[in-house]
């Protein structure tokens, strides 16, 4: 698995202000990051250059002591061994479960179809294999999405929101799932989420953003242990969500 | 951002794609001829507004009757309602031109429709039972029951693709259906239809054989009059060229008012329509309401040329009539399929590169749709024979002037419009993020066209098929003048008869073109219904 | 994609290139859409053994298509059905001279181009018919274009649509004849006597007379012939019968007189089989295939008009201005149809 090191990272678009601003984190293998804020905050924005769909402003990525973003290079998103689980989950509809799963895959067909099996087994959504997209439900779209994610074995996951649609009981059990997926292959992940519960019981390291900037990071436990004053602000960026 | 085979491939196609445009409106940088001032004393006023008329018409007429049509068949059901479906697009195998001689047939003072009124109520000869059809309302009419199909289609996938709830929560609020109708189903679906209304805008500005039967002067008219009678080609590609700027200005004015428009709901789940069934009387309506434009726009022209064609031209089927069709078919798909992977790739590049510069670009080869034919064919021509002349000119056996390729060129150009809006509404329908996770996933470029858009854009590629199958088998100026030596198509048999307006000789072919028309319409149509995302996903 | 480019690459070679040189063959361009005309070039090949390559298609496309391929192009006959086209291509520079003393023999100098670029095959007369009930022969006893612009037809006539070029032909004749300002006063009233708004073919304006919706209409020769043929069903027929055919102006210069005509084309790369084909066109056998066909009269002396149209007469006097310059005025005939108001 991969490390992550994000340096002095900065986006704005042509004409408007800037979306983020001197960003600086870094991520050992096998970490799970928790990205938190407000919507708009610019948090989707990031994740969207570390997956090299959007070119910051300034600033570098590093996967594994590698720039693979900054001034003078930039890998393509098809080459930097990410994997991505978008918040409209965005499965292809003509494809059955099982295909979108083996979809990244880049093995023999008898393999490819053992490790996407291997996965859905994982997310309890086998049954389903030979299912359309949409002849599943919300929760299950949302684990088949992050299991094609997974599929390749890729170096880092992103997760935008990923539970964000879910209703309560569905998201908390697939947050705990999920952890123990993530933790048993060993994933480095980052989860970007508006919700306070999703960053504390899913990660290791937790980073708060408001109005493009880190306001604050620590590992999880940390920021459940953190003073008065700074909660009181945490939470009313929260809850202005 | 480095040049790649996905931002080059496309401008450079684009580029002998418009040369033939560029070519009509590079007359505008000539010298102007004495005839303007005869033109803007005399006539020009009395052609635009004509052609003013003739466009508000028609306009309304199709908004009415595509829009109409297609929420009917999609909200409720009723008598033959499954025929209907696939049926309102049969007038697309009917050339204006064609159901302009069909009327003309029927209605004239001593047409057999009045003739028929006359022997049944034993009448005098001088009355009349029909009013006149030559004029500009009956010109709105041809126009409009000949074209509502692009509406009707457009509105149609639409309709399907709308979010159910969005309409439900509209009921809830306390409108009725037909508030539900106006105020939220047809703003939400605006852009699709004012794409399929440019269509209808700019088919008919360009039309020439209607008008001209019915001795209308409109602005396309003027440019042939020009042409032929003043002898001064130059005037009219400049009539042309403005033409020309009218329809880029529609076509701003579309981009402009949809430039905020994310109307594409494609991750909403699809849930079955319920149709609500009607009876009684309200069936009566729902089935008149879907019947008179079929009746009108096909089955009366039919059954005239058949009636024609049977009375005085039979021996026009025979073993000359089968080449020529297959000559008419194999160039109507081999156009329909380069002019829908034209369309991709450049919609593919626009999407995949963001490339701005190639949107603009690309809405402005749609303009191709709204050149006269001929005119068009003239640029082609231009074009054509100053590749031979400076680059083949030393290759024995390759001409490039009077060959298939010349015809399929010009055909694709006339045709882009119609193959960029089904493809451009296809990929609206397709959510961005798949794009994202597909690159993730290690596809781009090539992959991601073969393997994610082209098995989602599979119903609109067919369906841009079908739309240009349909006007190369129907499309004639261009095909006169640019095919080789002994190459007939069906529209050019038609079109040597009905210029001289001999109706009865042109009614075979007419009939052929309809039937050769209609098997490509009822194969595709069978295609996109299987294909349809709704049926699956 | 490579195959897909290969595909590409070889369906684009074939499609551009083009049949093998046949080497005894003519190219022909032509504006003459009957389909008699195939079976008159069929004869020609069967006698001579070389093959006819036709492009049919508007007169003026096909001149603009001429003028676009230049000095490559493969036409070697350009065919139409009006003299003001052919004077055109003559003056562009196009055409070159037949040469050809059976030409020269058969078709009158009014009847073909100054240098003998290009001639008639073919005559046709803008005529008259009338509806012998409502109009007395005395009435149209020596009635010329000229006089129906007097009052008394106020409401009676019918005639087709400015953009027609029969019509752009007839007045550019008369322009030839009574210069600009003449021929536009004579336009006004002309149109002032309009039964209705110009609509409709030849064909439709002699139905209006025999409807009783004009009384007198302005046509070309020999649609009589082809209605009353039968070709163009039993109702055209009947109605032919009801009808008159009047030869105009045979007081004065005579009816007016337009061609269908051949030119030989400049680059013509088959120019002896081209002449070939044209003299063909003026023999015994092509002249009376085209008049028993299409019921124009013929040019060569010697050959019968068709019965159907001969019953009206064939010895009219002839206008003998030139048809050359029917092109010359045309421009000018057409801006002056527009300030009179014909439509």
């Amino acid at each position: 698995m991969a490390s992550l090191e994000v340096k002095d990272l900065s986006h704005s678009y042509i004409r408007g202000k800037s979306v983020l601003k001197e960003i600086n984190f870094s991520l050992e293998a096998g970490e799970i990051l928790s990205i938190l804020g407000p919507s708009g905050c610019g948090k989707t924005t990031l994740l969207r250059i570390i997956a090299g769909l959007e070119k910051e402003t300034s600033g570098s990525v590093n996967i594994d002591d590698h720039i693979i973003s900054d001034h003078l290079h930039t890998v393509l998103t098809e080459n930097r061994n990410i994997g991505l689980v978008v918040q409209e989950r965005a499965l292809f509809p003509h494809l059955t479960i099982i295909n979108n799963v083996m979809f990244g895959i880049k093995e023999t067909k008898s393999k490819k179809y053992e490790i996407a099996m291997r996965l859905l087994k994982l997310f309890k959504v086998d049954k389903y294999a030979y299912n359309f997209p949409n002849e599943i439900s919300s929760g299950e779209q949302q684990r088949v999405a992050i299991a094609r994610a997974m599929a390749p074995n890729p170096g880092i996951l992103l997760m935008d929101e990923p539970f964000g649609t879910l209703d309560q009981s569905l998201t908390h059990q697939l947050r705990t799932e999920t952890r123990k997926i993530l933790k048993d292959n060993n994933t480095t992940a980052i989860i970007v989420s508006h919700d306070f519960d999703d960053a504390i019981s899913m990660s290791d390291k937790v980073i708060v953003i408001d109005d493009g900037q880190i306001v604050q990071s620590g590992s999880a436990k940390d920021i459940t242990h953190i003073s008065p004053e700074k909660s009181v602000k945490l939470g009313s960026i929260i809850s202005n969500s | 951002m480095n040049f790649s085979l996905w931002q080059i491939t496309p401008v450079t196609l684009f580029l002998i794609f418009i040369a033939p445009v560029a070519i009509v409106l590079f007359s505008l940088t000539g010298d102007y001829s004495e005839n303007w001032s005869h033109l803007y004393n005399y006539v020009l006023i009395g052609y635009i507004k004509n052609s003013f008329y003739l466009i508000l018409g028609v306009s309304l007429t199709v908004l009415i009757l595509g829009v109409g049509t297609a929420w009917i068949i999609t909200n409720y059901d009723f008598s033959f309602k499954n025929f209907f479906e696939w049926a309102l697009i049969l007038p697309l195998a009917v050339p204006p031109y064609i159901l302009a001689y069909t009327f003309t047939g029927l209605f004239d003072t001593f047409g057999t429709a009045n003739n028929l009124i006359r022997e049944i109520f034993d009448l005098s000869r001088d009355f009349t039972f029909f009013p006149k059809v030559r004029n500009v309302p009956g010109a709105i009419i041809v126009f409009s029951f000949t074209l509502y199909p692009y509406v009707y289609l457009v509105s149609r996938m639409a309709f399907i693709n709308q979010s159910r709830s969005i309409i439900e929560a509209g009921r809830t609020l306390g409108l009725n259906k037909l508030e539900v109708f106006y105020k939220l189903a047809v703003p939400m679906i605006r852009p699709a239809i004012i794409g399929g209304l440019m269509l209808v805008v700019m088919e008919t500005i360009s039309d020439f054989g209607a008008v001209d039967h019915f001795a209308i002067s409109t602005f396309t008219t003027g440019i042939f009059r020009t042409w032929y009678g003043m002898y001064d080609i130059e005037t009219a590609m400049q009539l042309a060229s403005l033409l020309l700027l009218f329809a880029i200005t529609l076509i701003i004015i579309e981009r402009y008012s949809r430039r905020n428009a994310s109307y594409s709901n494609a991750m909403s789940l699809y849930k079955p329509l319920s149709h609500e069934k009607l009876r009684g009387f309200k069936n009566f309506l729902a089935f008149s309401a879907c019947f008179i434009p079929i009746f009108i726009g096909f089955i009366l022209p039919v059954v005239e040329l058949t009636y024609w064609a049977l009375n005085y031209k039979l021996d026009f089927f025979n073993e000359k009539f089968i080449s020529t069709a297959w000559n008419t078919f194999y160039l109507a798909i081999i156009a329909a399929f380069f002019c829908s992977v034209l369309a991709v790739l450049i919609n593919f590049s626009i999407r995949y590169k963001s490339n701005n510069y190639l949107k603009f670009m690309s809405s402005f080869l749609t303009v191709g749709y709204a050149v006269p034919g001929l005119i068009l064919a003239i640029g082609v021509m231009q074009m054509l024979t100053f590749i031979d002349k400076s680059f083949v000119s030393n290759i024995p056996n390759i001409v490039f002037t009077g060959s298939i390729f010349g015809l399929v060129l010009a055909y694709i150009i006339k045709s882009y419009a119609l193959s960029n809006s089904t493809i451009d509404a296809g990929y609206q329908r397709i959510n961005e993020r798949i794009d994202d996770v597909a690159r993730t996933l290690k596809t781009s470029g090539w992959s991601l066209l073969s393997q994610v858009h082209l098995p989602l854009l599979k119903t609109s590629f067919l369906t841009s098929m079908l739309l240009v199958v349909s006007e190369v088998i129907k499309e004639l100026p261009a095909t006169l003048i640019l095919r080789p030596f002994n190459f007939d198509t069906l529209a050019v048999y038609t079109y040597v008869y009905a210029a001289e307006e001999r109706m009865y000789d042109a009614a075979a072919p007419s009939i052929a073109i309809v039937m050769v028309g209609l098997i490509p319409i009822i194969i595709l149509t069978r295609m996109i219904r299987r294909s349809r995302p709704a049926s699956r996903y | 994609m490579k195959l897909f480019t290969e595909i590409f690459v070889v369906l684009i070679i074939t499609f551009v290139t083009v049949g093998s040189a046949f080497a005894k063959e003519v190219n022909l361009y032509t504006s003459r859409h009957y389909d008699s005309d195939d079976a008159l070039y069929q004869k020609f090949t069967d006698k001579t053994g070389i093959k006819v390559n036709v492009i049919s298609g508007k007169g003026k496309a096909l001149m603009e298509r001429l003028a676009s391929e230049g000095t490559s192009s493969p036409a070697d006959v350009f065919i139409t059905v009006d003299a003001g086209n052919l004077w055109k291509v003559q003056k562009d520079g196009m055409f070159q001279s037949i040469n050809s003393s059976m030409v020269d023999n058969i078709v009158p100098a009014n009847l073909r181009g100054p240098n003998n670029e290009w001639v008639g095959i073919a005559k046709r007369s803008r005529v008259m018919y009338y509806n012998p009930v409502t109009v007395s022969s005395d009435e149209m006893e020596g009635l010329s274009y000229e006089d129906l612009s007097d009052p008394k037809w106020k409401g009676r006539v019918a005639i087709r649509s400015s953009g027609n070029m029969y019509n752009q032909s007839l007045v550019s004749s008369l322009i030839a004849n009574h210069g600009v300002d003449a021929t536009e006063a004579w336009a006004k009233d002309f149109v002032g006597n309009l039964a209705r708004k110009p609509e409709g073919n030849d064909r439709a304006q002699i139905m209006a007379v025999a409807n009783g919706e004009a009384d007198i209409a302005v046509a070309n020769s020999y649609y009589i012939g082809l209605m009353l043929s039968g070709k163009k069903g039993e109702e055209q027929q009947s109605a032919a019968t009801k009808v008159e055919l009047h030869f105009p102006g045979q007081n004065g210069r005579g009816a007016h007189i337009n061609v269908s005509g051949a030119g030989l084309l400049k680059n013509a790369p088959n120019k002896g089989n081209a002449v070939k084909f044209i003299e063909f066109l003026l023999t015994d056998e092509a002249q009376s295939h085209i008049v028993n066909n299409t019921y124009e009269f013929p040019m060569r002396e010697g050959v019968a008009p068709s019965d159907l149209i001969a019953q009206f007469g064939s010895g009219f006097k002839e206008d003998q201005t030139a048809v050359a310059s029917y092109g010359e005025f045309n421009p000018e005939a057409v801006k002056l149809m527009d300030r009179a108001g014909w439509q």
